[in-house]
């Protein structure tokens, strides 16, 4: 019996952190979740320097510093081009969770949500967040080839070409919606 | 009534005045046919609360019939407590239909968890500690599902209007207390329930007048005008951008894993 009391208490003084941690007031708000920042998702993808890190990682400058006897050289840049891939690998996570919010935002304008549709995208998220970190870690330790961050930033540059209609689509939705909202006033919660 | 501690009675006293300052708040800010049920259930508090009073009057009346009207009122109350929560919730995600779809088939969801884990977890020996575990029961239900229900909407970014959030937030508090109280007292006096009734009743009354107080500061002001954006008319959009966009999601997801297992390739 002590079990299922401590059980109860327990549970009920976790509800209590929870409705503090649900009530506390947003960090900051994002663009992206206000209807203005949805067209400029495109615009902020950080895909489009691919080409610079990809030329910052390759392989010949230091097998070339090796090859040259400089060793101690080429394992400095080796370390520096690491950092910049993990700030690279970085920046794809910040697209991938604009992306993610974008489709929480797109569920809360519309008039059906799929509970499956959605439990499915927090089920990535949460995939996405563990294997981020677990790539960081084996790039801190130099084990993950770095080159094949290319194939990672062109499955989010390939996704933001095809979001970018998307958000146009959007965009107008959300003026539409602006309109809408504007001509409900003397309706629900007005104040005279 | 004539049972009760002087303590007990000026915080019952309390509750009592400032129930009556926050009906009339509602009343004079006009926030009365906005919320209209929760209006109900501050008004069904001061009922009960007179209901009471007149039954510990009458002299004749066994303790355990006191007992069994006392729930009775107290579960009416309760009842008006759920209606008035959905109320807020529902105003709250008005502009949201689809949100609020999601929303309430959640809360079906972690209601049914948690009242199956309490009937597993808990057996009452007795009429008294029956009622005792409903009304854990009930609150922990209660407290469960709006948690559950905010989180949700935190989650979606939706904008709460503050008073809203501060109703939604007395009721959750409080549930949360009764709950603990119900079961610290009860771990601590194995003697019976007689023992800690007095602590019982002016702790949960503490915690209940506290509610009231947010509750006056929440309605201390007319609530605004609800500008909050309304969903489009049509679901289109999620339909073809929803599945696209996980499907994205998931792509990435796999060129992670890949990457983590090194055997990511050039597309």
């Amino acid at each position: 019996m002590t079990y299922a009391f401590t059980a109860l208490f327990g549970f009920a003084f976790l509800l209590l952190i929870l409705l503090a941690w649900v009530l506390r007031p947003p960090k900051r708000v994002s663009r992206l979740d206000t209807a203005e920042g949805l067209t400029e998702f495109s615009d902020r993808t950080h895909v489009t320097f691919f080409p610079q890190i990809k030329q910052a990682l390759a392989v010949q400058d230091s097998a070339y510093l090796s090859s040259r006897g400089r060793n101690a050289l080429a394992n400095r840049v080796r370390k520096e081009r690491r950092k910049i891939a993990l700030a690279y690998l970085a920046c794809l996570r910040n697209d991938f969770q604009m992306l993610w919010r974008l489709g929480r935002v797109i569920s809360s304008m519309s008039p059906q949500v799929g509970t499956a549709q959605e439990f499915r995208r927090l089920q990535l998220g949460l995939a996405f967040s563990l294997r981020y970190e677990m790539i960081r870690i084996k790039l801190l330790f130099g084990f993950a080839p770095l080159t094949d961050l290319g194939a990672l930033s062109e499955v989010v540059s390939r996704l933001s070409i095809r979001m970018e209609t998307a958000m146009q689509d959007l965009g107008e939705r959300a003026a539409f919606a602006a309109k809408q909202a504007s001509s409900l006033d003397g309706r629900g919660l007005d104040v005279s | 009534m004539a049972g009760m501690s002087l303590s007990v009675q000026s915080v019952w006293a309390c509750s009592i005045l400032a129930q009556l300052f926050g009906l009339t708040l509602l009343l004079l800010r006009r926030n009365a046919s906005k919320i209209p049920f929760f209006t109900a259930y501050i008004v069904l508090n001061l009922c009960q609360a007179g209901f009471m009073l007149v039954l510990g009057l009458i002299p004749t009346l066994s303790h355990a019939t006191y007992a069994r009207l006392s729930w009775l009122a107290e579960a009416i109350t309760l009842l008006a407590q759920a209606v008035a929560t959905t109320e807020i919730l529902g105003l709250t995600l008005r502009p949201y239909p689809g949100i609020w779809g999601l929303a309430w088939r959640a809360l079906v969801a972690v209601s049914s968890l948690v009242v199956l884990i309490l009937v597993w977890v808990t057996h009452a020996r007795g009429i008294g500690q029956l009622w005792f575990q409903l009304n854990r029961g009930y609150h922990l239900t209660f407290a469960t599902a709006v948690i559950a229900c905010l989180a949700l909407v935190r989650y979606y970014s939706i904008r709460v209007p503050s008073a809203f959030k501060m109703i939604l937030a007395g009721f959750c508090l409080n549930s949360c207390v009764e709950v603990l109280v119900n079961t610290l007292i009860q771990v601590l006096f194995h003697k019976g329930y007689a023992v800690y009734q007095a602590a019982w009743e002016i702790v949960t009354m503490i915690s209940f007048v506290a509610t009231l107080t947010i509750w006056i500061v929440a309605l201390w002001k007319p609530f605004p005008v609800d500008d909050r954006e309304i969903a489009s008319r049509s679901d289109s959009t999620y339909r073809r951008l929803s599945p696209e966009i996980n499907e994205r999601l998931r792509e990435i997801n796999e060129k992670l894993l890949r990457l983590w297992k090194m055997e990511a390739r050039p597309e």
